[in-house]
C-alpha cells in the first residue's frame, strides 16, 4: 500500500513536469543547445511588448543582433526584473537582459560583460505638478522606486539629506500609476526608460537633469555559461563598430542621443484609448483567458487526485496515513500561495541545481495543485465523514471489502455533499490563478500587465480585465449549478 | 453443533469496558434473544460477533473460523453472517432491488441474472415484490427494515445478527418486521437478535440471555427466564418492562 503511494505520487511529480512542459508558451523549446535568456517585461525602451504582442526594446534588439552576429541560439523569457534575477541565481535561465545596472554587489553573485549602455537615474514628477522643482522641494513627501534600480539607490543616498520617505515597487508602471494617483510626488528611474515614458505620453515630466550613473550590462551566473558571455562582448564589440548599435540606439532613443550621446528625443507615438485600445487588446486577453482555463483546469485535475489520496488517507484507520495526510494539508493549507509559488519557482531549482524548459507553468501548476489539493483533501474528507457511519457498517457485514464499500457506497453519497465545495474550489483556483502573473506565467492578468505596461492605460484595461473574470467565473458558476441539482436529483 | 462459540470475550472503549468477558454458544437453527437494559453492552456484544466492533479479549469463532485471528479473511467469514440494523441501513443512492442485489454481484457470488431472480424471491418472502424498483427514501420504516433483512438475506448466510431491528419503528409496523423474523425463525436459521420485544422473545426465543454492567447474569429458555428470574438485575429488569 505505501510502495502504491510512493509510486503514484513519482507518477504524479512526472506527470506534472510532464504537463508543465506541455504548456502552450510564447517560447518553444529547441532541439539544438539553446541558451534560455531572460528579461524584464516592463522596461520600456529596454524591454516591452509592442501592440501586437512582440517584445521588443534595446535590449532585445540588441540580444537579437548579438545571437545572429555570433550564431547562438536562444529562448527569450519575459518574466519581470526581479524574478529575472532570481530565475538566473536559481540557474533557471542562462542569462539576464534587463536593463540591469553593473554594481559592485551584484557582481558578487553574477559576471556581466562589458557594459553596453551608459545610464544614469532621474526624477520624474506629474507634468502638472508645478511645486517640485528640485530635490529639496521633496521634503516630508513620498516618493516612489522600483526595487533594485540605480533610481532606488540614489533617492535612498539623498533620503535623509532631503527628508522624503521611499515607497518601493516592482515594475516601472507601477511607478507612474503611483505618481499619477498622487501618492507618491516624484519617482525616481533610469533617465532613457522616464525619457521613452515621457515621450508615450504618460504624462510625467522631469524638473532636473540627468544623474551620473553606473551603466548596464548582460549577466551570467557567477563562473557559468562563460562561452555565453564571451560570444555576447564579441558581438557587442562587432555590432559598435559595424554600427549596427547605433542604428539600434536611434530607433529607440532617436538621432542626436545616438550620434551625440546627447540628449534622447523620442517622436512620440499617438497612444490608443478606451474602446480601441480594449478592441486591439482583446485577442492577447483572449488568449490569456484560455491559458488561465487551461492552468484552472490542469491544477484542479491534480488538485483532485491529490485530494482523493490524503483525503482517503485522512479517513483511514491508520494513523500514519492520518498523521501524513494531516501534515500536507496543515502546510499547503497554512503557507500563502504567493509563497509557494515562490518557493517552488525559485527555491527548489536553486537548492537542488537543475534546471528546465518549461518550469514556469510546471511549478505554477505545481503550486496550485498543492494549495487546492489541501483545500480539496478537506472538502473531501467532510464529505465522507458526513456520511453516516452504518452505510460503511451496512456494507462491511455483508463482507463487502473496504474500499469497495467506498466506492460504491460511500462516495456516490459523499460526491453530493461536495459539490458546492468543490465548485467554489474551482473558482478560488482560477482566481488564484492570476497571482502567478509573478512568477512570469503568462495568463490573463500578465496579459493585462503587459498591455498597461505598454499604454499606461490602467482604468480601462483592469476595468476589462476584471470583467473577463468576473463573466468566466459567473458562466462557470451556473453550469456548474445545473450539475449540482442535476447530481442531488439523481 | 455450535454454530457461534464465544469464550472469554472482551471490549473496552478507551477506559470505558462494556464487555467483561462474555462465554456463550449458539447451536445450529437456534434463536437466542438478548435483553437488558441500554448500556448493559448487548449491542457491542452483537457487533463482535463479526467484528464491527474489534475484539480485545477472549475468542469468537464463528462456523469455525476464529474471528479474533488477525489472519482470518473477515470479508469472507462476514458473508456467512447476515446483520439487521436498527436503523436499516438501505443504501440510499439505490433502488431497492440494487440494494439486495449489490453485494452477491460486487462479490461475485452470483450473476446478475441470479441475483436478480433471487432478489424478487426475497422480496416476495418479505412481501414488498412491488417496492422492487422504490428507493428507501419513498418506503415506510417497516418496509425498509424488511428490505434490509432481504439485503441480508441475498448473500445466504447461515446466521443472522439483528441489532433492535424494531426499535426505530413506530409500533404500527413492529408486527410486519417480526412476522418476518418469525418465518426466518420457522425455517431454521441461527439467529441472534437484540430487542425489546419481550413478547417476541418469549414466544419465538429458543434461549434468552439476559445481559448487565457487560456480564451475561442469566440465560435460560424464555419460560425459565421471564417466568422464573433467579438473578434480582433480571427480575427488576423485567419488572419495569413487562
Amino acid at each position: 500500500m505505501q510502495k502504491k503511494i510512493m509510486g503514484f505520487l513519482a507518477l504524479l511529480i512526472f506527470f506534472f513536469s510532464f504537463v508543465g512542459s506541455l504548456v502552450p508558451s510564447a517560447n518553444a523549446a529547441e532541439a539544438k543547445k539553446t541558451y534560455t535568456i531572460a528579461t524584464d517585461t516592463t522596461f520600456p525602451p529596454f524591454e516591452y511588448q509592442d501592440a501586437s504582442g512582440n517584445y521588443v526594446g534595446i535590449d532585445l534588439d540588441l540580444l537579437k543582433a548579438i545571437a545572429e552576429d555570433q550564431g547562438f541560439e536562444y529562448r527569450l523569457q519575459p518574466l519581470g526584473f526581479n524574478a529575472a534575477v532570481q530565475a538566473l541565481q536559481s540557474n533557471n535561465v542562462d542569462g539576464v537582459i534587463a536593463g540591469m545596472s553593473i554594481t559592485d554587489e551584484r557582481k558578487q553573485t553574477f559576471d556581466f560583460s562589458d557594459p553596453y549602455f551608459e545610464a544614469g537615474p532621474i526624477m520624474g514628477v506629474d507634468e502638472q505638478n508645478t511645486a517640485i522643482m528640485s530635490y529639496e522641494d521633496l521634503r516630508g513627501l513620498r516618493v516612489a522606486v522600483k526595487t533594485g534600480t540605480e533610481g532606488a539607490a540614489f533617492a535612498e543616498s539623498i533620503r535623509d539629506q532631503y527628508g522624503f520617505t521611499i515607497v518601493t515597487f516592482d515594475d516601472s508602471t507601477q511607478l507612474i500609476e503611483e505618481v499619477k494617483a498622487g501618492g507618491s510626488a516624484a519617482y525616481f528611474e533610469d533617465y532613457p526608460v522616464v525619457a521613452y515614458g515621457i515621450a508615450q505620453g504618460n504624462g510625467m515630466k522631469t524638473p532636473l537633469g540627468k544623474e551620473a550613473g553606473g551603466s548596464y550590462g548582460f549577466a551570467v551566473n557567477k563562473g557559468q555559461n562563460a562561452e555565453l558571455l564571451e560570444m555576447f562582448n564579441a558581438g557587442l564589440a562587432n555590432l559598435r563598430e559595424n554600427g549596427k548599435y547605433d542604428e539600434i540606439m536611434a530607433k529607440y532613443l532617436g538621432e542626436s542621443f545616438a550620434s551625440e550621446g546627447g540628449e534622447i528625443e523620442i517622436a512620440a507615438t499617438p497612444q490608443m484609448r478606451g474602446l480601441e485600445l480594449i478592441g486591439a487588446s482583446m485577442p492577447a486577453f483572449l488568449k490569456g483567458m484560455g491559458l488561465t482555463l487551461y492552468y484552472t483546469i490542469v491544477s484542479l485535475f491534480f488538485a483532485f487526485i491529490l485530494g482523493l489520496i490524503f483525503g482517503s488517507m485522512k479517513v483511514s484507520h491508520n494513523k500514519v496515513l492520518r498523521g501524513i495526510a494531516t501534515v500536507f494539508v496543515d502546510i499547503f493549507r497554512g503557507i500563502p500561495l504567493l509563497i509557494l509559488a515562490f518557493f517552488i519557482y525559485f527555491g527548489i531549482p536553486q537548492a537542488f541545481g537543475f534546471t528546465m524548459p518549461g518550469w514556469t507553468g510546471t511549478a505554477a501548476v505545481l503550486a496550485l495543485s498543492l494549495n487546492a489539493g489541501a483545500y480539496v483533501t478537506e472538502i473531501i474528507r467532510g464529505g465522507i465523514q458526513s456520511i453516516d457511519k452504518g452505510q460503511m457498517e451496512a456494507a462491511r457485514s455483508l463482507g463487502v471489502p473496504y474500499r469497495t464499500a467506498m466506492r460504491k457506497i460511500i462516495m456516490p453519497q459523499a460526491i453530493k455533499v461536495m459539490v458546492p465545495s468543490f465548485i467554489n474550489q474551482m473558482v478560488i483556483t482560477l482566481k488564484d490563478t492570476s497571482i502567478m502573473s509573478i512568477i512570469g506565467l503568462i495568463e490573463l492578468t500578465q496579459s493585462g500587465k503587459l498591455v498597461v505596461a505598454r499604454t499606461f492605460q490602467s482604468f480601462e484595461v483592469w476595468l476589462i480585465i476584471g470583467i473577463m473574470y468576473l463573466i468566466v467565473i459567473t458562466i462557470l458558476t451556473k453550469i456548474a449549478d445545473r450539475l449540482e441539482r442535476r447530481i442531488s436529483r439523481g | 453443533m455450535d454454530k457461534i462459540k464465544v469464550t472469554g470475550l472482551k471490549k473496552s472503549f478507551g477506559s470505558n469496558e462494556v464487555l467483561k468477558g462474555i462465554d456463550m454458544e449458539v447451536r445450529e437453527g437456534e434463536v437466542v434473544c438478548v435483553i437488558g437494559p441500554s448500556g448493559s453492552g448487548k449491542s457491542t456484544f452483537l457487533r463482535c460477533l463479526n467484528l464491527l466492533e474489534e475484539i480485545d479479549g477472549g475468542q469468537v469463532i464463528v462456523d469455525d473460523h476464529d474471528l479474533s485471528n488477525k489472519n482470518s479473511d473477515i470479508n469472507k467469514i462476514r458473508e456467512n453472517i447476515g446483520m439487521v440494523f436498527q436503523h436499516f441501513n438501505l443504501f440510499p443512492h439505490m433502488n431497492v432491488m440494487q440494494n439486495i442485489m449489490f453485494a452477491p454481484t460486487e462479490l461475485k457470488k452470483q450473476t446478475k441474472e441470479e441475483a436478480r431472480k433471487q432478489a424478487l424471491a426475497l422480496l416476495e418472502r418479505v412481501g414488498l415484490s412491488d417496492k422492487a424498483d422504490a428507493y428507501p427514501s419513498s418506503l415506510s420504516g417497516g418496509q425498509k427494515q424488511r428490505v434490509a433483512i432481504a439485503r441480508a438475506l441475498a448473500m445466504n448466510p447461515d446466521v443472522m445478527l439483528f441489532d433492535e431491528p424494531t426499535s426505530a419503528l413506530d409500533p404500527e409496523m413492529v408486527g410486519e418486521v417480526l412476522g418476518v423474523m418469525q418465518d426466518l425463525a420457522r425455517e431454521g436459521m441461527t439467529m441472534v437478535i437484540v430487542t425489546h420485544e419481550m413478547g417476541f422473545a418469549r414466544e419465538v426465543g429458543h434461549r434468552v440471555i439476559f445481559m448487565d454492567g457487560g456480564y451475561i447474569v442469566e440465560e435460560g429458555t424464555p419460560a425459565e427466564v421471564f417466568g422464573n428470574p433467579k438473578h434480582e438485575r433480571t427480575i427488576s429488569f423485567l419488572e419495569k418492562v413487562l
